[in-house]
């Protein structure tokens, strides 16, 4: 931190503007306090339109459309529109809104750094080894993904990972396409929901107030129950669905294997072991930045320049006479090739687009709470609907699942409604850890189910991508898995909805805010 | 709090109306009024809390429980200290 400040007490201050800023309505609008909302609903149906009609996954596209969006809110605010401008400032720098950033910058980096390191042909491997059948394939797959899912963070590269070799593969013994990506989009749904590198995590943990460690620790136990059942299910499914007939043979696996890659096991154990220990997210992810880049050098597995290099061009005399160093090349000046590459620079810029939609989604929601909107949707929720702790539980996970549900980016849909979950929740003095995982389950799961799901474009992509490729010559358009097909084999997200719904009902794990203290959220 | 503790907490059912003993020291939101009677309201479980300052709502404070009611699940607690905030 820049300043002097201690931070729990610049926390402490924050915490008690957003106090301030609640009490009154500080700006007017034409309309009442209705009208405050406008950026935000904007914003949802712009969402809706963009990726659930349109079917772009474009997270920049959702950019332009929250930027539009607070242009418009400002032509129904009353008075001088600098306070509405200011607003925007003000919402913007929220420490809510920095510390997912700083969360996600060392997330991108660990995920794609163990990814150089040939993790993905670490579990080819372990997959080959196993020699499995087409009836345990989709079984097989469902663990190995949720493997990596839960090693990088993020589903969507798990889908195209897994997409791209597994599908394939998995075709060729025999599983049945439709179950297969299922499987795969079911592995995405475990991680995303218990990685503690995972966006949707650090999400529910920081909004909720709870350190990552902890909630991740709690939430294994809904993960597991979800997880066995959804195995099972795909052992029996695999042995009753048919596989695709395919006019070909091989072994796809077997050229992609390396088994050194499963070392990444550890770097991934590195990570999750400091993050529940109570590190701060940033030194438990730099820790497992660290193991892998070693490992990957060591033994093999990606070169220093896979990681970080700088690609000067020729013309540069002092780069050329430089050139030895293992993270410096020279290329053809003038050529688009001249920049920085590597595991380090990838996964951090991965995340330049949701880090930019994230402050003006934290800035919109500001004006909503400053005009009054936030406070008249949450007491109708909390007078008319959320009347007892069970119903308040219900609506919490209803509320999440039907957002996630509509919104293609489920990172996105998080942000929006995690408000209204910690407010409901505190109202019943529900624990920080529970709120965040009612959260996280429900944004992973419904962001992998529908077709118009970025989990299931992604994949979708990614397997239109085979057809015809030079590889995979035997792959046909009648193998593609339209996105319309697959929502019911996507188990895991279905039974990790369903574990949720019947633990508001019953009080399956909930605890209170009077039982144990989540840890500081200066731990992010 | 134990690395296994922190993965084994939770497991099982949870009542919708804990009981508290009175002495005993909680962390609670305060969450609203009754009338005009701070309270906390920890699941369907309302604490009275008659002596909270006015910004006490919706902030996180140490309250001791002074008496408790298990058929009815009421109570009533003194407010010791505010200990933190709303999360938003």
């Amino acid at each position: 931190m820049v300043d002097d400040e201690p931070p729990d007490e610049a926390v402490e201050e924050e915490l008690a503007e957003a106090r301030r800023a609640r009490g009154g309505s500080r700006i007017e609008f034409y309309g009442g306090p209705a009208a405050s909302t406008i950026p935000i609903a904007l914003f949802i149906v712009w969402a809706i339109v963009q990726s659930g009609l349109f079917r772009i996954g474009d997270t920049t596209g959702l950019v332009a459309g929250m930027l539009l969006a607070l242009i418009v809110g400002m032509f129904f605010a009353k008075g001088d529109w600098k306070t509405y401008a200011n607003t925007i400032f003000d919402g913007m720098t929220q420490r809510v809104a920095a510390t997912a950033i700083v969360a996600w910058l060392w997330a991108g980096m660990f995920a794609d750094t163990i990814q150089a390191g040939q993790f993905v042909s670490g579990l080819v491997w372990a997959a080959d080894a196993l020699s499995v059948s087409g009836t345990l394939f989709p079984a097989i797959t469902f663990v190995l993904a949720a493997l990596l899912a839960t090693g990088i963070g993020t589903g969507y590269g798990t889908t195209i990972a897994f997409t791209g070799l597994f599908f394939p593969a998995g075709l060729l013994v025999g599983a049945n396409p439709v179950l297969l990506f299922g499987a795969i989009l079911s592995g995405a749904v475990f991680g995303d929901n218990l990685a503690p590198v995972s966006d949707t995590t650090i999400v529910s943990a920081v909004t909720q107030n709870s350190d990552i460690g902890g909630v991740v620790a709690s939430r294994f136990k809904y993960a597991i129950v979800a997880a066995v059942l959804a195995f099972v299910g795909y052992l029996v499914a695999g042995s009753v669905m048919p596989g695709a007939d395919i006019a070909a043979s091989g072994a796809v696996l077997g050229d992609e294997a390396e088994p050194l890659g499963l070392i990444h096991l550890a770097s991934i154990g590195v990570v999750i072991f400091t993050a529940v220990r109570g590190r701060h997210i940033v030194e438990a992810v730099s820790w497992g930045i660290i193991v892998a880049a070693i490992a990957n050098v060591a033994f093999g597995l990606a070169a220093v320049s896979d990681m970080i290099l700088f690609r000067a061009p020729d013309s540069v005399a002092l780069a050329d006479s430089l050139s030895w160093l293992p993270f410096l090349t020279t290329v053809p000046a003038g050529s688009d090739q001249v920049g920085v590459a590597g595991s380090i620079y990838t996964g951090a810029a991965g995340f330049f687009p949701l880090i930019v939609l994230t402050l003006l989604i934290v800035a919109g929601a500001r004006i909503m709470i400053r005009g009054g909107g936030f406070e008249a949707i949450q007491d109708f929720l909390l007078e008319r609907v959320a009347t007892n702790v069970r119903r308040a539980e219900t609506t919490m996970v209803l509320g999440t699942a039907s957002v996630n549900a509509m919104i293609t980016i489920n990172t996105a849909a998080e942000i929006a409604i995690a408000p209204y979950i910690a407010r409901i929740g505190e109202r019943f003095n529900i624990n920080g850890y529970r709120r965040a995982n009612i959260l996280d389950a429900n944004t992973s799961a419904l962001g992998y189910i529908f077709p118009w799901a970025g989990g299931v474009l992604v994949g979708y992509t990614e397997m239109q991508g085979l057809v015809g490729s030079e590889e995979f010559g035997w792959f046909t358009r009648e193998l593609l898995v339209n996105p319309a097909e697959v929502w019911p084999f996507v188990f895991h997200g279905w039974l990790l909805f369903g574990v949720f719904l019947v633990s508001a009902l019953t009080g399956f794990g909930l605890e209170y805010v009077s039982d144990r203290e989540s840890e500081e959220v200066a731990r992010v | 709090m134990s690395l296994l503790e922190k993965y084994l907490a939770g497991i099982g059912f949870r009542t919708n109306t804990p009981a508290f003993e009175s002495g005993q020291e909680i962390s609670a939101f305060v969450t609203g009024y009754d009338g005009d009677t701070p309270i906390a309201r920890i699941g369907d479980t309302v604490l009275r809390v008659e002596d909270a300052p006015a910004d006490a709502v919706d902030a996180r404070a140490l309250l001791r429980v002074e008496s408790f009611d298990d058929a009815d699940h009421t109570g009533t607690a003194t407010y010791l200290e505010r200990t933190g905030e709303s999360a938003f």
